[in-house]
């Protein structure tokens, strides 16, 4: 497991949590540790996110309906509990990742302006 | 009900599954040790590596919870918490608690059902009618200020030419019976006008109400409107009611519509079951004691008066107005009105007020009632804020800590308030409960007592008033109990932590004070309220009727429902009074139209005194009886002088008659002088007094003595009458045989009723003995509260004092001189409350006059037994705590706290 150092590591952004548990469910049900550890290994190791936070945010979905619990056994044969997504949780990760990428572009052209043609008429 | 189910509902929704979390977080640490084991960890490092990864369990769970948990309903968690703490430390002062309890159930349930009945009287006397306290009353009177009734001219007259009213209708109750033969029964019937529905604005939820066409012409017009309660008990709401036939006294009518189901007529406290047209009433045997025999004759004569005209007044005419108008039209036909008594002016009242009305009855008792119900409220909610008080020097200690641990004062403040009003609740709810479910047991009991009379009181449950009454002595509860709970809250915490209780500042000592002496007094006011009725009640048990009612039987006949002619009607009676004499277990048999002791006001006829010129404005008009040979045997009435009726006082003899001995003394000063003396009734033949009788309570037990004469039957006939029998076995056997010697003379002939006389007597006393138990419930409950009350904050001042008794006894003082100085405290206070309280009592002597008899409202004997007992209670209250202090070893009163 590769290290990387505290300071190197990102802040999540506001909001954005949901939308990676979400996304990480895409592949499949996964209990809460799994999540955790899919979303620190896909981010290499960057983005870590604190079980304090990782739970409330799996407790809002599931209140929300975008994500449904149940008991079941773990590939290593642990009894875990294991986050679904729903119908809506599919249509809801579609709309997030629109907007996200929305965001990312409107962030992008504050950062680096690109002149576009025409733009002093 | 629906609320637990939805939270139970909801409750997954709501909550987080504390338990089903827990597996969650084991089955993550499990799994991220194992991982770590995998990689090749030791085991107990790896947990605890996977626990510091985890973090804070408590925080996370904490977080999760506030996903599922609105902000409200944590805010609700923090209230039942506090309820929660609340009912456990109150259950741990069961007596305190059942005590407040008790006595707000009580207070609410009683309040609440005077304060009903009340609002029913005054707001509502006439049920399915809106607005009906609107309504006013035209009657008239006369110079000695008795009301009289008017003739159907004289109202006809109004109703055409009175501008104050937008209508005038008229309506007479009568009894008649319904049906043929035997299996009739005596209903309650209003003679009413064509307007009457149109004014009421009743309508008919079958067929139609009666109009103003039924008013053509007397005597035609053989139709009914019935009650929906007498569709549905005899027709069984048959559908097809409107066209049909029914007798009433034997005269056939055909119903027209079925009124509205929540009218009962306009006769307070009477269920009026069927409407005629008033034009029938001579058809029914009414002649309203006209001399005119044909039905037209009866229309026309002023003398035949039997209603009082009402309807509601003109927008913007005020009652003065209405007076003023009415009076003019009535001076103005003056001349038309030939007899030398009629009223020499008219009157208007508010319905409520309606001459000998049942509301003019009932309505003092119930202000007194609920006048003295309020001073119950007041005790109680004394009693609530000492007990509170007390409460408080308890819980110095409790609550010191919690302001030490700190809590904030809101916090502390909102604890003792909710321990307010989860004490005052049960006893709010129970009062409801006692409010709404006495209600309808008094009804019931009052109508079950009327029987076979059907009766109907205008009182629903209202939900408004008991609601109002229930808010109002649970806030004053929780106000009352909330400003000691305040200061128990100022509590000085240096103080309490040095162990030192004993009381700071005079604030404490002043309210404590003020507390007794209001309870004192009030309950003071209380007492002297029931004793009052108490010597009420044994008055009227020991007063002397005037006759005999015991072994005596009476049965009720009415020949002219059976359509019997005079003639008949004399040889019947004559017959069935020879059939009954013949019978052994009947001592005497007789009979009268009216019973003593009536309740109801009865006949009254204008009388003439030979050699006696009345003044301007006085009203020679007395209450009168017809009875049968006999008469005064059967009731044991004593003959003071001359003879009682005989049969030779028939048609044929010379007019006689017997008066009592009020009147007797009134005109000639002796019994003895009255006999031979001659005198007339309402300008009849003059006849002679045989006989002068002795003074019976004609109406009411309570009543003054009062002027009466008695006609002969046989010379004065009437179809309705009561059969008098004095028996020698059981009343009620003797009832069942009546009916058998009735039965065969006319196996059809109706009999209204047949029973003792005695029962009857007591049925009729029931809404004085009724009133009279309820002030004396709220006399003693008050009386205890008081008690109770002055106990509790005697003691409380005893035990905020153990330390000083304990130097006192230590230092070498007698048990006895510091019993007397608690008492000498005590009964300052006692004597000051009595004090306020004998002022108090004598202020509302004037409200409780009304419902008392044989006994003045400044009775010495009540006032020095209020005195008594509430001195003895405060003796009681300040010596026991004392002297029980007093015995204890004075080093562990001074180790006390």
């Amino acid at each position: 497991m590769a290290k990387t150092p505290d300071d190197q590591r990102l802040e999540l952004l506001q909001g954005t949590l949901d939308m990676l548990v979400l996304r990480t469910l895409q592949w499949g049900p996964q209990h809460g540790h799994g999540i955790g550890q899919a979303i620190r290994s896909q981010s290499d190791d960057l983005l870590r996110v604190e079980t304090g936070s990782l739970y409330p945010a799996l407790h809002r979905l599931v209140k929300r309906g975008w994500l449904k619990a149940e008991w079941g056994v773990s590939q290593s044969n642990q009894r875990a509990k294991f986050y679904r997504l729903t119908p809506e949780g599919k249509k809801q990760l579609a709309r997030e990742e629109s907007r996200w990428t929305q965001l990312v572009n409107a962030i992008g052209r504050v950062m680096k302006p690109v002149p576009a043609p025409g733009t002093e008429e | 009900m629906r609320i637990l189910d939805w939270l139970t509902r909801r409750r997954r929704d709501l909550d987080l599954d504390e338990k089903d979390f827990e597996a969650e977080i084991r089955a993550h640490l499990t799994i991220a040790t194992e991982e770590r084991v995998a990689d090749g960890a030791d085991r107990a490092d790896a947990h605890y590596a996977a626990l510091r990864e985890f973090g804070n369990v408590t925080r996370t769970t904490e977080e999760a919870r506030r996903v599922w948990t609105p902000e409200w309903l944590e805010r609700l968690r923090n209230l039942l918490s506090d309820v929660r703490y609340a009912v456990r430390s109150l259950a741990r002062n069961p007596i305190f608690s059942l005590t407040v309890i008790a006595v707000l159930t009580l207070g609410i349930g009683l309040n609440a059902a005077v304060f009903t009945m009340l609002k029913a009287l005054a707001l509502s006397p006439v049920a399915g009618v809106r607005g009906s306290s609107n309504i006013a009353v035209v009657y008239g009177e006369t110079n000695a200020g008795r009301p009289l009734r008017l003739s159907y001219p004289d109202y006809r007259y109004l109703r055409d030419h009175d501008q104050a009213f937008a209508g005038l209708f008229g309506s007479a109750v009568a009894n008649v019976g319904l049906g043929r033969g035997r299996n009739s029964r005596v209903i309650w019937t209003e003679l009413v006008t064509g307007n009457y529905f149109q004014i009421l604005g009743v309508r008919a939820i079958t067929g139609r109400t009666l109009l103003p066409n039924d008013e053509i012409a007397p005597g035609r017009h053989p139709i009914v409107v019935i009650s929906e309660g007498l569709w549905r008990r005899d027709f069984g709401s048959d559908p097809d009611i409107v066209g049909k036939n029914i007798e009433i006294n034997s005269r056939t009518f055909t119903i027209v519509g079925v009124a509205d189901p929540t009218f009962h007529g306009t006769t307070v406290v009477y269920d009026v079951e069927a409407y005629l047209p008033v034009m029938m009433a001579p058809e029914l045997g009414f002649t309203f004691g006209s001399r005119e025999t044909t039905a037209a004759g009866i229309f026309s004569d002023r003398r035949a008066t039997f209603f009082y005209p009402q309807g509601y007044l003109r927008p913007g005419i005020t009652p003065e107005s209405a007076v003023a108008q009415t009076n003019a039209l009535w001076t103005a036909t003056a001349g038309e009105r030939p007899r030398a008594d009629a009223p020499a002016q008219l009157r208007i009242v508010p319905f409520r007020q309606t001459p000998n009305g049942a509301p003019t009855y009932i309505l003092p008792t119930l202000i007194v009632l609920s006048a003295m119900g309020v001073l119950v409220l007041m005790i109680a909610c004394a009693n609530i804020a000492g007990l509170v008080l007390v409460r408080g020097v308890s819980r110095r200690g409790e609550i010191a800590m919690r302001l030490a641990l700190g809590a904030g004062r809101r916090r502390i403040l909102r604890l003792l308030f909710v321990e307010n009003l989860v004490l005052a609740m049960p006893g709010a709810f129970l009062g409801v409960l006692l409010a709404a479910n006495g209600i309808p047991v008094l009804v019931a009991y009052a109508e079950a007592l009327a029987e076979p009379q059907r009766i109907f009181f205008n009182i629903e449950v209202d939900r408004f008033v008991i609601g109002f009454t229930a808010l109002i002595a649970c806030g004053s509860a929780v106000v009352f109990g909330f400003v000691p709970a305040l200061q128990s809250s100022r509590v000085d915490l240096v103080a309490v932590i040095n162990e030192d209780a004993a009381p700071r500042g005079a604030a404490r000592g002043r309210m404590r004070a003020a507390l007794v002496v209001a309870q004192v007094s009030v309950s003071f006011m209380l007492l002297v309220g029931a004793g009052l009725v108490t010597r009420t009640l044994e008055a009227a048990k020991n007063a002397y009727p005037g006759f005999d009612p015991g072994q005596v039987v009476s049965v009720a006949l009415d020949l002219k429902q059976s359509g019997y002619e005079e003639a008949r009607g004399r040889r019947f009676y004559r017959d069935l009074l020879a059939s009954m004499r013949g019978d052994s277990t009947i001592e005497a048999a007789t009979v009268a139209t009216y019973e003593p002791m009536n309740v109801v006001l009865t006949r009254a006829q204008a009388v003439a005194i030979e050699g006696y010129e009345p003044r301007r404005d006085e009203d020679l008009t007395y209450l009168t009886n017809t009875a049968a040979p006999s008469y005064f045997r059967t009731l044991r009435i004593p003959v003071l002088a001359g003879r009682e009726f005989e049969e030779r006082d028939d048609e044929s003899a010379a007019p006689v008659i017997i008066v009592n001995r009020t009147l007797a003394e009134r005109f000639w000063g002796s019994a003895g002088a009255a006999i031979g003396k001659r005198m007339r009734v309402a300008e009849g033949e003059w006849r002679t007094i045989v006989g002068v009788a002795g003074d019976v309570k004609y109406l009411l037990i309570n009543e003054p003595p009062r002027p009466y004469f008695y006609l002969p039957f046989l010379q004065s006939y009437r179809p309705d009458m009561i059969v008098h029998l004095r028996v020698k076995g059981s009343v009620e056997v003797a009832a069942r045989q009546a009916r058998e010697h009735v039965a065969a003379l006319d196996p059809d002939l109706p009999i209204e009723f047949a029973r003792p006389m005695a029962g009857r007597i007591q049925g009729a006393t029931i809404f004085f003995r009724l009133a009279a138990t309820m002030l004396t419930i709220f006399g003693i409950a008050g009386m205890v509260l008081a008690a109770m009350g002055t106990y509790g904050l005697v003691s409380y001042t005893v035990k905020q004092s153990t330390h000083e008794i304990g130097i006192r006894i230590a230092l070498g003082a007698s048990a006895n001189s510091v019993v007397g100085q608690f008492l000498a405290r005590g009964l300052r206070l006692g004597v000051i409350g009595a004090v306020i309280g004998i002022i108090g009592a004598l202020a509302a002597g004037g409200l409780i006059r009304s419902v008392l008899f044989g006994v003045s409202a400044t009775d010495v004997v009540s006032f020095a037994r209020a005195l008594i007992v509430v001195l003895a209670g405060v003796t009681l209250a300040s010596v026991v705590p004392a002297w029980r202090a007093a015995r204890t070893n004075p080093l562990s009163g001074l180790r006390h706290q």
